[in-house]
């Protein structure tokens, strides 16, 4: 039984990595909190959604199309809000009235147009029977799910170390106006960082139904929760940090469905509890130097 | 002179007379209620909420209704707002109509999470509160008069047929060693409670494998299940929300085990909606309930179930709201409000409970046969009988009523193939 919470901890784990990656990505290049992150994975989920009922096309093609859509809108969203929201005193806790607001119009517009009803794909679309791995028997959608939140990891780790646009992107992350004093183009990086943030929210909905049973238009505020407590346990603002928080988070919440089940809805809040207390930078965070 | 003045006093009598009478007959009949159009409860709240409205319209097309203290029809005029699931906003939504609407009729959103904060509000405002579906057994004692479960019974009195099943005829299959599951909120936990109870006074007959709550917010069971499958359960008895039986079902058809006879809750209660999420054939052969939008109960006050899905499908055509139990358990509180008003002596609310409490007996509806415990106002009627889901030829979902034995319209299939 331990083993088998354990798998289903780093599977599930993976999936959050790729939940909470776009989240921080976001704050750890602009420094704002992005409240509607769970929406935009909502809207994914919907996305999918119609695509496959209405076009037959399967997850694994509607997540690439999703992508590119979600980056093609956060790139005029991003010239739209986030430059007023940085000039702002105290651009976080701006951006997190800002993007509450902008939580709340979302899910009511998708209440509107979509219904209070839970929706779902089936699970066969991403393979029919179990996957046994290691001796244990695990739904095949989760086993997708997770290996595609896998590699969007490494692509999104590809894109931050191995490009020429993630060196720029790493460079305003450690500091917007030395970055913008050496002649980095900051909102050009940034753009399209909130771009790629929203983007991969937008792919993590797509699998949603099948890690999380269904969708529907209120999912966000508890996925925003989820998030949140993933990058904390990781490293705010380190977005390979949130690997490590996402299989933290999987498997510490099967283990306790495993033997205390009761109390799983309690561990986001002790985990974010707990690591505030122990070590408030993260799991991967670095100690602040302050000159 | 004399007559003269007899004459002006009379006058002024019919005249004043007139008036009072004028100022006594409410020029609309004033009911509150909350829905939640987005959250965990979104789906059968709306349901819910829109049952109501369907009986309030047609109501309201008819001139009103008959409210027997005024002798004469009175259009309703519906308040409602939007508690968004969140208990908080509810409470103080509830407070809200209480004291700044004056509403004359206080009816709960769904369920007993919602209801639940409800409950001590209305009582301490001296406000009877319309309980549509908070079934939570904790709600109903002999020292509050001012709640009455209108559209379901009692949580306690739910399992009824499901304990008696498992404990009577489950032996008899082969049933001995039982698993359940349940969401930690009152409706979910009176269930288990009470089922429970049932096993334990059964004495050995069978025996709880596997019995542990989950947070009603759980969407994840893949793990659970096979914690569950670990004990060999004879039978699972998986008791949520709406949301929580989708999870389950889609879970379980996913991760390849299959259980010998698995319950759940929603199947029978909002059929559309699992039925569209999870597919028939993740339904075929589970246990459920039987409740009043499948079992087509002759009703002897208001529409048929046949009429009242006409009715449904014309008034919602876009199908964004499913019909399911809650639509019809929205609706048959109206019936119960029509019935009431116009037996009741005022509008005084201990004047109408005593009204809702003589209905007791004496009402069937499309949910069946109301009847209230009049020391409590919970309600003991409207029973639902245990069920199992089937596919007939065409791949469509039949229920079979399978217990109790007076009501049976089959054999239950066990072991599930």
């Amino acid at each position: 039984m331990l083993a088998y919470a354990l798998l289903a901890g780093v599977i599930f784990g993976l999936y959050f990595s790729l939940v909470g990656m776009g989240l921080n990505l976001v704050f750890g290049v602009m420094r704002i909190v992005n409240l509607a992150h769970g929406d935009v994975l909502m809207l994914g989920a919907f996305a999918a959604f119609w695509l496959f009922n209405l076009l037959g096309l399967p997850p694994l093609a509607a997540a690439p199309i999703v992508f590119v859509v979600a980056v093609a809108i956060g790139w005029p969203l991003y010239f739209l809000f986030v430059p007023r929201l940085l000039r702002a005193r105290d651009p976080e806790m701006l951006s997190i009235i800002f993007f509450f607001g902008l939580s709340q119009v979302v899910v009511a517009l998708a209440t509107i147009a979509f219904g209070t009803n839970e929706r779902s794909i089936p699970g066969r679309v991403l393979g029919s029977g179990p996957v046994h791995i290691l001796g244990q028997s695990y739904p095949a959608a989760w086993v997708v799910s997770g290996a595609v939140s896998a590699a969007a990891v490494v692509l999104v780790t590809l894109y931050l170390y191995r490009t020429r646009l993630g060196t720029t992107t790493r460079a305003v992350m450690v500091h917007r106006e030395e970055a913008l004093a050496t002649g980095i183009d900051v909102h050009r990086v940034s753009a399209i960082a909130f771009g790629v943030g929203l983007g991969l929210a937008a792919v993590a909905g797509v699998f949603a139904p099948f890690m999380m049973g269904s969708v529907r238009p209120a999912m966000g505020a508890d996925i925003n929760i989820t998030s949140f407590t993933v990058i904390v346990i990781g490293s705010l603002g380190n977005p390979l940090g949130t690997v490590l928080g996402g299989i933290v988070y999987g498997i510490a919440l099967m283990v306790m469905q495993s033997y205390f089940s009761s109390w799983a809805n309690l561990l986001p809040y002790l985990l974010l509890i707990g690591i505030l207390l122990i070590r408030p930078t993260g799991l991967l965070g670095r100690t602040l130097r302050h000159a | 002179m004399l007559r003269k003045s007899l004459g002006a006093l009379c006058a002024i009598l019919v005249c004043f007379s007139g008036l009072a009478r004028a100022a006594e007959a409410p020029k609309e009949i004033k009911i509150g209620t909350l829905y939640a159009s987005s959250g965990n409860y979104a789906g059968v709240s709306m349901a819910q909420y829109s049952g109501l409205k369907i009986w309030i319209d047609r109501k309201n097309a008819e001139g009103g209704v008959f409210v027997k203290p005024f002798n004469r029809k009175i259009p309703i005029r519906l308040i409602a707002y939007d508690d968004q699931s969140n208990t908080a906003t509810a409470a103080t939504l509830y407070n809200q109509l209480i004291t700044q609407d004056k509403v004359d009729i206080l009816a709960a959103d769904f369920g007993s999470v919602l209801t639940s904060v409800a409950v001590p509000i209305a009582r301490d405002h001296h406000m009877l509160l319309i309980d549509q579906t908070g079934s939570g057994a904790t709600f109903f004692s002999k020292d509050n008069p001012y709640i009455v479960l209108t559209s379901l019974p009692v949580s306690s009195v739910w399992p009824k047929y499901l304990a008696g099943f498992l404990t009577q005829e489950g032996p008899k299959l082969g049933i001995k060693r039982v698993a359940m599951l349940y969401a930690t909120n009152d409706f979910n936990g009176t269930q288990a409670a009470t089922l429970r109870d049932a096993i334990k006074a059964a004495k050995g007959a069978v025996e709880l494998v596997y019995d542990n709550g989950v947070p009603t917010n759980t969407t994840s069971y893949t793990v659970t299940i096979n914690t569950i499958a670990a004990t060999n359960p004879d039978a699972v008895v998986a008791l949520g929300y709406v949301n929580n039986d989708i999870a389950f079902l889609r879970n379980l058809q996913d991760s390849g085990i299959r259980f010998k006879w698995l319950f759940t809750i929603y199947p029978g209660l909002e059929t559309e909606a699992v039925e569209k999420n999870v597919g028939a054939k993740g339904l075929e052969h589970v246990f459920t309930y039987v409740p009043s939008s499948v079992v087509a109960y002759r009703p002897e006050f208001g529409l048929s179930l046949s009429e009242f899905r006409a009715a449904w499908e014309s008034r919602f055509p876009d199908g964004k709201v499913e019909f399911g139990f809650n639509s019809v358990a929205g609706y048959t509180t109206g019936l119960v409000l029509e019935k009431a008003l116009a037996s009741t002596d005022s509008l005084d609310q201990l004047a109408l409970r005593k009204a809702i409490v003589g209905l007791s007996g004496k009402l069937k509806t499309i949910d069946g046969a109301f009847e209230l415990d009049g020391a409590t106002g919970a309600q003991v009627g409207e029973a639902q009988p245990l069920g199992q889901v089937e596919l007939d030829e065409h791949g469509h979902l039949r229920f079979v009523t399978v217990y109790p034995p007076e009501l049976a319209t089959g054999k239950p299939v066990y072991p599930a193939p």
